[in-house]
């Protein structure tokens, strides 16, 4: 048994076609972070697309790395949904392909430092019947105008890890 | 000049988030308090500040250009880039 892991880099991310973070490049003292800011007032969205490789079972678990613009403290609700199609066995257009339903997760800034990196799993439960092999679509979205989420200002997006179970 | 309704103290609320680049120790809601207390504030006060102004400025302008020069000159005093002119280049 082991461990699938599939990187996805900000980079490649797709943007919806409105309400889309918007990419960064900032310039560190030593090198250029990059990165997508999440808005903390309204719902933005980004796809990735990949192929489920080898999946087995169980759920999927997104893993993403984001550090905060300005803020130091509050709750950042980040949201993910997936959407599967098998190729040459689903007769569903991809074009009205729908996501199942979303799993929303809430992260907690950790303080000290503003501009620290954090590391958060949104586990992925509704699977949309996944099979290896699957065509995936992943939705990640920052709902910045959930109640739960209270985390003033931009929260950036490094780039994020899809994993699962081989068995 | 009324308080702004919930819909503009809103907007500003986001705009403020999106504008800032400075570190920030306070959640949105601690935002959102502080904006409201402004308004009020400004609402509260707008009587204390027209009569600050002196003659003939204060019976000829207007209550709008009498908004503008506040804001004005509290954005100068913020910094000149956030009202830079002419004369700065």
């Amino acid at each position: 048994m082991a461990t699938v892991r599939i990187p996805l880099s900000v980079e490649e991310a797709q943007p919806a076609t409105s309400g889309f973070p918007q990419p960064v490049r900032n310039a560190g003292s030593n090198f250029v972070i990059s990165g997508l800011a999440f808005d903390a007032g309204s719902t933005e969205t980004v796809y990735f697309k990949r192929r489920l490789a080898g999946y087995g079972s169980g759920n999927l678990t997104l893993n993403i790395t984001w550090y905060a613009d300005t803020a130091s403290s509050g709750v950042v609700r980040w949201s993910a949904a997936i959407a599967c199609i098998t190729p040459n066995t689903d007769s569903q257009d991809v074009e009205t392909k729908a996501f199942a339903t979303s799993t929303d997760s809430d992260d907690t800034h950790l303080g000290t430092t503003g501009q620290r990196v954090h590391g958060h799993d949104i586990v992925i439960s509704n699977l949309d019947s996944a099979a290896a092999g699957d065509v995936a679509w992943i939705r990640l979205q920052r709902i910045g105008g959930n109640a739960a989420d209270t985390m003033a200002g931009d929260a950036i997006l490094l780039e994020a890890e899809l994993s699962y179970s081989d068995t | 000049m009324a308080a702004m309704d919930e819909t503009n103290r809103r907007r500003t609320w986001l705009r403020w988030m999106r504008d800032n680049a400075e570190p920030v120790a306070f959640t949105k809601a601690d935002l959102r308090a502080a904006l409201d207390a402004c308004d009020d504030w400004i609402d509260a006060n707008q009587a204390s500040f027209n009569s600050a102004l002196p003659q003939p400025f204060r019976s000829s302008a207007t209550a709008a250009q009498k908004t503008l020069l506040f804001c004005y000159v509290a954005m100068r005093r913020r910094g000149a880039a956030m009202l830079r002119v002419e004369e700065d280049d």
